[in-house]
């Protein structure tokens, strides 16, 4: 639906030096979304209206309240669009285009994992926070660049979900000195070596959702199938409509004949099944 | 007061109100559909088709500009078999005049998209598309060579019992020669501009922008362009204009409507607002009512008359 949202909640998140953003905006889209789904925004000054920046900016969903009719918005600001987008001020209404795209699917039982890397975090919050109600297990992979990132984007609301949480950091400090992926790897080795001996061909009922970089969420995907392991992906692409009509945020896909065709990441996606994702495709 | 009337005729082809859609920026007509009902506008123009099912160019494929956008999608279409068959019957159905987009990399290509495409396919017209800027002879060569211009347009014309609308490019150095082409040629109307070609550069990465290299800017940047290529041509061939080029307001519409444009087609604005087409239409209606100007039609081309 095209509607507004009220700006309830504008803030810094964490270290101002990050430019992360927490937006909360009340409207009628926080009634039908679901985790994994985005917004496409209307960043305008609205006191000047202009043409500069001309598109809507997509942005992922960080949580969903039904309830309060409110949805969060958690960004960080990297260009003309989300420095203009920072502006707007409680009170203040946002055109909106949502909610827009295919979110994930929650599996009915068993444990899932969230991997994580960097603002690949903020709409895996949704998940999580749907997932529980649900009464899953859910287990999070997070990696950043240091400490302070981590705890800038969110990990204390995070840690206030008690789920077990694993945390890796290029500089070693906070968790473990590394990529998300090592510690995947390393968790899921052992989980298989158990079940190997329960006789058993994969780890029982984990399924993997997973947004980030392309090569991490890649990687993930890799290791994924290595251990038959579910993987859901969500990709990013620029947008132009963020409806599916202007074909410009398109991703290759391989079906099981090995034949390759492209989906819309904004309205086939952006979530997708990582086994299916061509990853360095050239068309 | 009796209301403006909004209708439209030209080249056979009958519109309830004269704003259209643009291709390639409307899909086949479904997706914006929640955001824009279809019974409410003059008509819509689909997403362009070639023979052959295409894949299009890698991404990134868009890229922003000022008040612009650079885009290199390079034909991504079902082809014209899957389109024939899972598209035109759902079409057929649309509570709007339907113009279908046609590209083709040689004369032979055209012809053979024309000929599958008649007024029983329920269309409204055929709109030729000499003038992709991203791929390679994607009909660009036909776009921007007089001759070729008016052959491909002849071809096609004697295929087909749909009017033809000629969509032509603005990467030529005269579009009034080009226009005089595809008159010649017998095209019933034109689709006035297709997108500028221009390109961005990652100043970082000190690589292009887009994996084309190229692409073609469309957006408010490019309107003062096409505002000049429609009264340019409106003052010298007698043929119905739609223009298109960067409208995302009713006062644009109404700016290319006095430069002589019959019809006006949004296209990247309705990214910016899907609603554009609703807000340009009530727009052209309040703006006819308070100038005391009964019919759309006779607003047409006005600014020539002062």
């Amino acid at each position: 639906m095209l509607t507004d949202g009220l700006v309830v909640v504008h803030e810094g998140l964490g270290e101002e030096k990050l430019g992360l953003r927490r937006l909360v905006l009340k409207g009628p889209i926080a009634k039908t979304a679901q985790a994994g789904q985005f917004v496409a925004v209307q960043v305008q000054d609205s006191s000047i209206p202009s043409f500069d920046p001309l598109l809507r900016r997509p942005i992922s969903l960080a949580e969903i309240s039904p309830d309060q009719e409110e949805i969060t918005l958690l960004y960080r600001i990297q260009g003309r669009g989300t420095e203009i987008l920072a502006r707007a001020r409680c009170g203040e209404r946002l055109s909106l285009l949502g909610p827009l795209g295919k979110g994930f699917s929650l599996p009915k039982i068993g444990e899932l994992w969230l991997i994580a890397g960097g603002i690949g975090i903020f709409p895996l919050y949704a998940l999580a926070q749907s997932a529980l109600a649900q009464g899953l297990i859910v287990r999070l992979f997070w990696g950043g660049e240091n400490q302070s990132f981590l705890k800038s984007a969110g990990l204390p609301a995070w840690q206030a979900l008690g789920i077990p949480i694993h945390l890796s950091t290029l500089d070693g400090t906070l968790g473990d000195k590394g990529l998300v992926t090592e510690q995947v790897q390393v968790r899921l080795s052992q989980l298989f070596r158990q079940t190997k001996q329960a006789d058993s061909s994969s780890p029982g009922q984990i399924s993997v959702a997973t947004c980030g970089p392309k090569k991490m969420m890649q990687a993930v995907t890799e290791l994924c199938m290595n251990f038959s392991v579910p993987v859901q992906v969500s990709l990013e692409e620029r947008m132009g409509c963020a409806v599916g009509a202007c074909l410009g945020c398109v991703c290759t896909l391989i079906d099981e004949a090995g034949t390759l065709s492209h989906r819309k990441v904004c309205q086939d996606g952006p979530v997708f099944r990582g086994e299916e994702v061509v990853w360095d495709a050239s068309c | 007061m009796r209301p403006v009337d909004l209708t439209t005729a030209f080249a056979g082809i009958t519109l309830r109100n004269p704003v259209l859609t643009c291709s390639g920026t409307y899909g086949f007509g479904e997706e914006y559909a929640d955001y824009c009902p279809l019974e409410a506008l003059g008509g819509i123009t689909l997403k362009g088709i070639t023979p052959l099912p295409r894949l299009g160019n890698s991404v990134p494929r868009l890229v922003e500009t000022p008040a612009g956008l650079l885009n290199s999608v390079g034909l991504e279409n079902p082809g014209l078999e899957e389109f024939l068959f899972s598209y035109l019957p759902k079409i057929r159905k649309m509570p709007t005049a339907v113009i279908a987009n046609i590209s083709g990399f040689s004369l032979e290509d055209y012809v053979q998209m024309a000929s599958a495409l008649q007024v029983d396919s329920g269309l409204a017209a055929l709109e030729v598309n000499i003038s992709c800027p991203n791929v390679k002879h994607g009909g660009m060569h036909f776009g921007t060579d007089p001759q070729s211009a008016e052959e491909v347009i002849a071809a096609v014309k004697t295929a087909t019992d749909l009017p033809i609308i000629a969509k032509l490019s603005p990467n030529v150095t005269d579009i009034v020669g080009m226009a005089r082409a595809v008159q010649r040629g017998g095209a019933d109307a034109l689709s006035l501009i297709n997108t500028l070609l221009g390109m961005r550069i990652d100043i970082e990465q000190q690589r292009p922008l887009l994996a084309n290299t190229v692409g073609g800017l469309s957006g408010p940047a490019i309107r003062p362009i096409a505002v000049r290529m429609v009264w340019q041509v409106a003052e010298a061939v007698d043929l119905p204009i739609i223009g298109m080029g960067g409208i995302t307001t009713w006062q644009d519409a109404v700016e290319f409507i006095l430069a002589g444009a019959t019809a006006v087609s949004i296209g990247t604005g309705n990214f910016v607002n899907p609603q554009a087409p609703l807000e340009v239409l009530q727009g052209i209606d309040v703006y006819c009512e308070k100038h005391g100007i009964t019919s759309v039609r006779n607003l047409v081309g006005l600014a020539h008359k002062a």
